[in-house]
C-alpha cells in the first residue's frame, strides 16, 4: 500500500472516531439531569421565558432530531453558543488554543531534552550507578501525581528559595486579595503588573524593537508548568529509550558494525538510536491523551490561560455546548497527531504501511 | 494456568533484585495502613477543630511556625510548636493529618482495584471476542476502543461525573462494626462514581491486549483441534484462549490500578470525588495554605506517589518475568 493510500484510509477511521466521540457527548448531554433551558437562564425567570428558550434551542424536539441538527451544525463549523457567557464557542475554545500548545509542546521538548540523553546514558552503563539514578528517576517521574509535583515546585521555588520574581500562582480569582501567597501565572506578571503575553507575541515584540524581555518573561511563566506536564513523559522516554536501547545493542548489526571498525558513537547514535526512536514514537502518539488529560490538572494547578482551564470552568457551570465544543476539538487535535505520528512511523519504518 | 516455569521465572526475578522487594514490603506495609486504620488512626479522622489554646493548627513534630491569630479583635503573632498528640499535625479545619492519611490509602487502594477489576470484566470479554472472531466484529469493536483512546481519560471521567453525579457509597467498617475500636468512623465512602468511570475509561486497555493475544491464540495448532472436535467457540474462548492470555493481563491489570489510584487522586484534587476522605482532595485543602502550612499538601502527596511506585514496582517485576507484549501504559 502507498504511502498515500495508507494516509487516506487513516483520515476516513480518524472521521468515525471523531464522529464517535460527538455521538458519545451529545448521548452523555441527552441523559445529563437537569433541563438546559434553566442552566442556560438565570434563577427564578419566568415558565414563559423557560420554554420559550426551549423552543429556539430545539429542546421540545425528539432527542433524534436534536442529535441530528446538532450533527449538522458541527459540520457546518457550527458549535453553538456558551449557556454561561452566550459567547461562540468557537472563538471561546480558539482563544485559549495557543496557551495549551505552547505548553504541551513545551512538555514534550523538556521531556525528549532531557530523556533521550538519560535513556542512552543509562543503556549503554547498564548495572552502574547512572543507570541506577536515570531507572529511580523514572519511577518516581511516573509514579508522582502532576499536580502534586506542581505544587511542590511552587513551594520549592517560590517559598522556599524565595526567587525574586514571582513565577507562578494558584489563583486568578484570589488575585484580588493580597494574602495570596502567589500572583496568578497565566495572566499577570506580578512585579511588573504587565500581562505576559503568548510565545508568538514575545517573538513579535523581540523582532520589531529587539527586546528579550517579552520572551523572558514568556520563559519564567512556562518554566514550571512545563516541568510539571513534562515529567511524565521524560520518565516514560527514558524507560523506552533505555529498554529499546539494550534490546538494538544486542542484535548482530552492532556487532558486525563494531567489528567492521565504525566509531561507536556513529554506531550508537545513527544506527541503533534511530531504530530505539520508532516504539518511542509509537507510544507517544498513543499517549497524546494523557498528556492533554495532564494539561488539563496542570493548567489548573497553575492559573495556565489553556484550554484545560476552559473546561474544568465548563465542567464546573454545566455549560454543555463549551464542554462539548473543547471535548470534540481535543478529539480532533488526537487523532490528527496520531496520523501525523503514523506518518512519521512510516517513514521510520516502511514495513508498517505493507502490513 | 500457573506452570512451574512461571513460578521459578518470578522467583528467579524476585530474588536477583532489589526493587520488587522494596514494592512487595511497601505495598503490604499501605495494605496494613489501609485495612487497620481504624485502630492505627489516633484521632477520629472526621472530626474538625483540633486547634492549640490560639487556634491555630498543630504543625508535625519538629516543625515549628509562626503565625498570625485573631485575638480578641487584634491580630498577634504567636508561634506554634508541635505536639506529640498530633504527629503530622493538623489541617486547616483542624482535623488530624496523620488519620486522615491511614484513611485515604483505604479510598485509594479500593478505588484502584474494584476500578482495574471493573475495567478487566469489561474489557477482556470484549477483547477475546473480537480478536477470536475477526471480521467486521473486530472492526466494530477495535474502532469503539479507538473513539475511548481518542477521549483523554480524564475528560471522559469529568463529563461522566458531570452527568451521574458523584454518589458517594458509604460502606460499614468492619474493624469499627466488630467492636475493636471506638470513636472512628462507623461508615466509610467509598467514590461510587469515580470508581466506576474509572473502570469505563481503562477497559480499552485490556480489550487491546486481549485482543491481540485472542488473534494470535486462534491460529494455534491446539484450537484448531478443539474446533475440528466440534468444539463450540464459546468453550474454545473459556478453556483455551482465556487462560492462555492472562499473564498479559495480569501484568496489565497491576500497572492499571496504580493508573487508576493517580487518576482516582486527580479527580479528588479537582474536587469531582464525592468523598473528602482521600489523599487527592487533601492537597485541594493544603494548596490554600501551602506557604504557612505545606505539611497539608505534603503528607498526603507522598502517600499516593509511595502507593503508586510501590504497585509499579510489582509491575515491573511481573513484566520482567513473564515478559508479555504490551504496548502502551495508558493514565
Amino acid at each position: 500500500m502507498s504511502m498515500a493510500k495508507f494516509l487516506v484510509r487513516r483520515l476516513l477511521q480518524g472521521i468515525v472516531v471523531i464522529w464517535g466521540v460527538v455521538t458519545i457527548m451529545f448521548g452523555l448531554r441527552a441523559v445529563a439531569p437537569g433541563d438546559p433551558a434553566n442552566l442556560m437562564l438565570a434563577e427564578g425567570a419566568t415558565q414563559e421565558l423557560v420554554e420559550q428558550v426551549r423552543r429556539e434551542e430545539g429542546l421540545d424536539e425528539p432527542v433524534y432530531v436534536q442529535y441530528l441538527d446538532y450533527v449538522r451544525e458541527l459540520v457546518t463549523g457550527d458549535f453553538g453558543y456558551s449557556w454561561q457567557s452566550n459567547r461562540e464557542v468557537e472563538a471561546m475554545v480558539i482563544e485559549r488554543i495557543p496557551a495549551t500548545i505552547e505548553l504541551t509542546i513545551a512538555a514534550t521538548i523538556v521531556a525528549l531534552v532531557i530523556a533521550i540523553p538519560l535513556g542512552v546514558i543509562s543503556a549503554t552503563r547498564r548495572n552502574e550507578p547512572a543507570d541506577y539514578g536515570a531507572t529511580m528517576f523514572s519511577l518516581l517521574g511516573i509514579s508522582t501525581p502532576n499536580f502534586w509535583l506542581g505544587l511542590m515546585l511552587i513551594l520549592v521555588f517560590g517559598v522556599w528559595f524565595g526567587i525574586p520574581y514571582p513565577t507562578f500562582g494558584l489563583s486568578w480569582v484570589s488575585l484580588a486579595s493580597i494574602s495570596v501567597p502567589f500572583p496568578s501565572v497565566g495572566f499577570y506578571d506580578f512585579p511588573t503588573g504587565r500581562r505576559p503575553v503568548g510565545f508568538g507575541e514575545a517573538v513579535r515584540t523581540l523582532v520589531r524593537y529587539g527586546s528579550v524581555y517579552d520572551l523572558l518573561v514568556w520563559l519564567k511563566h512556562i518554566a514550571l508548568p512545563a516541568l510539571t506536564l513534562g515529567t511524565y513523559f521524560t520518565a516514560l522516554i527514558t524507560r523506552l529509550t533505555r529498554s529499546g536501547m539494550v534490546d538494538e545493542l544486542g542484535k548482530p548489526y552492532v556487532t558486525a558494525s563494531q567489528a567492521k571498525g565504525l566509531p561507536s558513537v556513529l554506531v550508537r547514535y545513527k544506527h541503533v538510536l534511530r531504530n530505539t526512536m520508532i516504539p518511542v514514537i509509537t507510544v507517544l502518539g498513543l499517549q497524546m491523551g494523557t498528556l492533554m488529560g495532564g494539561a488539563v490538572i496542570t493548567e489548573t494547578v497553575f492559573n495556565w490561560p489553556g484550554l484545560g482551564l476552559r473546561l474544568i470552568d465548563a465542567l464546573g457551570t454545566r455549560d454543555w455546548p463549551l464542554m462539548q465544543g473543547i471535548v470534540v476539538f481535543i478529539a480532533i487535535a488526537f487523532v490528527t497527531i496520531n496520523i501525523a505520528v503514523d506518518a512519521v512511523y512510516n517513514y521510520l519504518d516502511p514495513r508498517v504501511s505493507e502490513q | 494456568m500457573i506452570s512451574d516455569r512461571i513460578r521459578s521465572n518470578l522467583w528467579q526475578t524476585f530474588r536477583k533484585s532489589l526493587l520488587p522487594k522494596l514494592g512487595l514490603v511497601l505495598l503490604a506495609s499501605i495494605v496494613f495502613m489501609a485495612v487497620f486504620a481504624p485502630v492505627l488512626a489516633t484521632h477520629n479522622p472526621t472530626r474538625t477543630g483540633y486547634y492549640d489554646e490560639q487556634g491555630a493548627e498543630y504543625p508535625p513534630l519538629g516543625y515549628e511556625y509562626t503565625t498570625s491569630v485573631a485575638d480578641d479583635g487584634d491580630i498577634a503573632d504567636v508561634t506554634v510548636e508541635p505536639t506529640t498528640e498530633h504527629v503530622l499535625g493538623t489541617n486547616n479545619v483542624g482535623q488530624d493529618v496523620y488519620s486522615r492519611f491511614l484513611y485515604g490509602a483505604r479510598v485509594s487502594l479500593l478505588v484502584g482495584l474494584l476500578g482495574t477489576a471493573l475495567a478487566v470484566v469489561i474489557g477482556v470479554p470484549i477483547g477475546l471476542v473480537a480478536g477470536y472472531y475477526g471480521g467486521r466484529v473486530d472492526d466494530g469493536l477495535m474502532r469503539i476502543a479507538d473513539t475511548m483512546l481518542a477521549f483523554p481519560a480524564l475528560v471522559l471521567a469529568l463529563a461522566l461525573i458531570g452527568v451521574f453525579g458523584e454518589s458517594p457509597i458509604y460502606v460499614p467498617d468492619p474493624i469499627v462494626a466488630v467492636g475493636l475500636v471506638d470513636g472512628m468512623p462507623d461508615r466509610i465512602p467509598i467514590p461510587g462514581t469515580v470508581t466506576i468511570v474509572a473502570g469505563l475509561v481503562t477497559w480499552v486497555w485490556f480489550a487491546r491486549v486481549a485482543r491481540g493475544e485472542a488473534l494470535s491464540i486462534r491460529s494455534e495448532e491446539y484450537v484448531k483441534a478443539a474446533r475440528s472436535f466440534g468444539t463450540s467457540d464459546r468453550a474454545i474462548l473459556l478453556k483455551h484462549v482465556l487462560p492462555n492470555s492472562l499473564t498479559p493481563i495480569i501484568v496489565l491489570a497491576t500497572i492499571q490500578v496504580a493508573v487508576i489510584i493517580l487518576l482516582e487522586a486527580s479527580l479528588a484534587y479537582l474536587g469531582f470525588s464525592g468523598t473528602t476522605l482521600s489523599w487527592g482532595y487533601e492537597i485541594e485543602r493544603g494548596q490554600d495554605v501551602l506557604r504557612t502550612r505545606p505539611w497539608v499538601a505534603m503528607v498526603p502527596g507522598i502517600g499516593i506517589v509511595l502507593a503508586v511506585i510501590s504497585v509499579n514496582l510489582l509491575g515491573d517485576w511481573l513484566r520482567d518475568a513473564l515478559d508479555p507484549n504490551i504496548e502502551g501504559e495508558g493514565r
